[in-house]
């Protein structure tokens, strides 16, 4: 019963150290495209000489913005992508056989 | 339209063969919901590009954007943004804890039945909301692109997604939308060369040209969306709704594992995303090859710009090259509205009949042949409906449903998602109080502002996401607060975190 207890516990606490390191990285990363994105629409809604100063061209600095957005979204998808398959999937993976092993254990 | 009617017929037969294919090898429960989970990423990834392009990105985002400049591309941009909320937050806890709806997750959360009741109600209110614009748009598209009567092309509409889902299930739906997705990149990509060769190559001339023809303000936010709060809903509408949106996020139950989960939405957000960045160059080349006059005269919206350039630029009106590709256009349009409204009967069937029925009247006490029965059946009922809603939709002003439906999936379903998998302390109070006030806040606001009322709005926003996106939130933290501390449930809470990253269930 003890050895139940230990191994459930192990899950339990590995569980929470998953949480914690996707706290770390996804916090900072939702921050990114929630400031990006909506920050782009504030600044189109709040500040149009600004969004419309010239950067290429004919092509103002609200495109810019935009295109930077398209680029923002595919480059966190593809670091996510990586940081899962090294950070979250081992810890996950040692919190499951955790639990498992305290399942054959009962 | 002769041209048109051939190529949609040769889609239509695909796709009845697919759901011939498909209902022979469903089955099980499993196998009506959620395709047996057996698809890969890459399949997933082009299906959800298929469920999540809907006409209005198909068509609306290159009309906007020809008619009102930036304001077209801040619409496109917002689709694809919010798939990293879904990535971050809901694709992989997702496919850990539930198994076929939404409500499964709340469910195996909470373990109460008027925690399921609440979420069913949620599901139920954004799929029709969702639906009966996407019915009322296929009858007007339908009839603008082939010259059938309205309710004769709602019905068609309706009796095609009828026999895709009650036959075919989530398989027939699926590579419904895969075909779907396929046709509309292949579109695109078609487009987007016979533009850039136009321009030799370089999208810039674009913007000088639009520039030179519509003077600077075309190219400069705020002609389209006028109230900068407005603005800034739509936005979170968006990045938070998608994620709330049933239909969408159930086809996460139709890969094996989180990890698939994850690599679909990937897939999707460049398959979908380039096509959202492509919409804007289309609407561009629309204002410069076209000329906004000639759009408006077609359709005020502007909802046809994109098959009447794939026309201009394979020859023009009355050329064969011409005609083939607005009939190619128009009939990957309607094969987009299909796509679409498949998924949403299958997610309100798969509500009504595992939720509610299975789950809530029988407590769970069904055998999975039987349930399969009742979901064709449910579909079928849901089907007739929206046929019905869609015939008296004709006329109506639906837009403020479109607003409602993103609006909901974001205060109310979204906020109740994300507490129950990451609080410890949310409660069935917190189900039941974010819901109801996201909901009520969400409809309500939304009745009284300009969309429904014009002039004689008693408040100024017609999406009033950012007002009802917080209050979902209060609503949940208060509704948790009231009805007290639940020790049983938040004991559970770390068995319950132990699926959602993992995906291990313990009994």
């Amino acid at each position: 019963m003890v050895h139940t207890r230990t191994s459930l516990e192990a899950a339990h606490a590995s569980i929470r150290l998953l949480v914690e390191e996707k706290l770390r990285y996804l916090a900072p990363m939702t921050a990114i495209f929630l400031t990006c994105y909506i920050g782009l629409t504030a600044l189109a809604a709040f500040a149009k000489p600004f969004v419309g100063l010239k950067v290429v061209g004919h092509v103002n600095l609200g495109f810019v913005l935009i295109a930077f957005n398209y680029v923002l979204s595919w480059g966190l998808a593809i670091a996510y992508g990586y940081i899962a398959q090294h950070k979250f999937d081992p810890l996950a993976a040692r919190a499951a056989a955790a639990s498992r092993e305290a399942e054959t254990v009962k | 339209m002769t041209i048109t009617l051939g190529i949609f017929t040769v889609i239509l037969l695909i796709t009845v063969g697919i759901t011939y294919w498909a209902a022979r090898r469903t089955a099980t429960t499993s196998d009506f919901y959620a395709a047996d989970s057996g698809l890969t990423a890459a399949q997933n990834g082009f299906a959800l590009a298929g469920d999540w392009c809907s006409a209005a990105a198909f068509l609306g985002f290159s009309g906007l954007t020809a008619l009102y400049g930036m304001d077209g591309a801040f619409y496109a941009i917002g689709p694809l943004v919010a798939f990293c909320t879904v990535l971050f937050l809901i694709a992989e806890p997702m496919r850990n804890t539930g198994k076929y709806t939404l409500g499964d997750i709340v469910r195996s959360r909470m373990q109460t039945r008027t925690s399921l009741l609440a979420v069913i109600a949620g599901t139920v209110v954004v799929n029709f909301a969702y639906l009966m614009p996407q019915m009322a748009g296929a009858g007007v598209l339908v009839r603008l692109l082939t010259g059938i009567s309205y309710d004769w092309a709602v019905i068609f509409v309706g009796v095609s997604m009828i026999v895709y889902v009650a036959f075919g299930g989530m398989l027939a739906t699926t590579w419904v939308q895969i075909v779907k997705a396929v046709l509309m990149l292949s579109a695109g990509a078609i487009i987007l060369v016979m533009i850039l060769s136009q321009v030799s190559f370089n999208p810039l001339l674009l913007f000088e040209q639009a520039e030179t023809k519509y003077t600077a303000s075309y190219l400069l936010p705020g002609n389209y969306l006028k109230n900068p709060f407005d603005q800034i809903s739509l936005a979170l509408g968006y990045v938070f709704g998608l994620a709330g949106l049933p239909h969408v996020m159930t086809r996460f139950y139709t890969v094996p594992d989180a990890k698939t989960a994850r690599r679909s939405v990937v897939w999707v957000m460049f398959l979908a995303g380039s096509f959202f960045l492509c919409t804007t160059i289309f609407g561009l080349a629309a204002a410069d090859f076209l000329g906004q006059d000639n759009i408006r005269a077609v359709d005020k919206g502007g909802n046809l710009a994109l098959p009447l350039l794939a026309q201009y630029l394979a020859g023009g009106k009355g050329s064969f090259g011409g005609d083939l590709m607005l009939g190619f256009v128009a009939a990957v349009a309607v094969a987009t509205i299909l796509a679409v409204v498949s998924a949403l009967t299958l997610s309100t069937s798969s509500a009504i009949a595992h939720d509610f029925y299975v789950n809530w009247v029988k407590h769970g006490h069904v055998a999975g042949k039987q349930e399969v029965w009742i979901a064709r059946a449910v579909s079928i009922v849901v089907g007739l409906l929206a046929i019905g809603l869609g015939i008296l939709a004709q006329g109506v002003n639906v837009a403020v449903l479109v607003i409602l439906a993103i609006c909901v999936a974001a205060s109310a379903n979204f906020p109740v998602l994300v507490l129950s998998l990451f609080w410890r302390r949310f409660n069935t109070g917190g189900v039941i109080g974010g819901m109801t006030l996201g909901l009520v806040s969400s409809v309500l606001l939304a009745m009284i502002g300009p969309a429904m009322r014009g002039a004689d709005a008693l408040w100024p926003l017609v999406n009033p996401t950012i007002v009802s996106l917080p209050l979902g939130f209060l609503g949940g933290v208060l509704g948790t607060l009231i009805a007290g501390r639940d020790i049983n449930n938040e004991k559970r809470f770390d068995a319950f975190l132990l699926q959602v990253h993992t995906g291990v269930e313990r009994k």
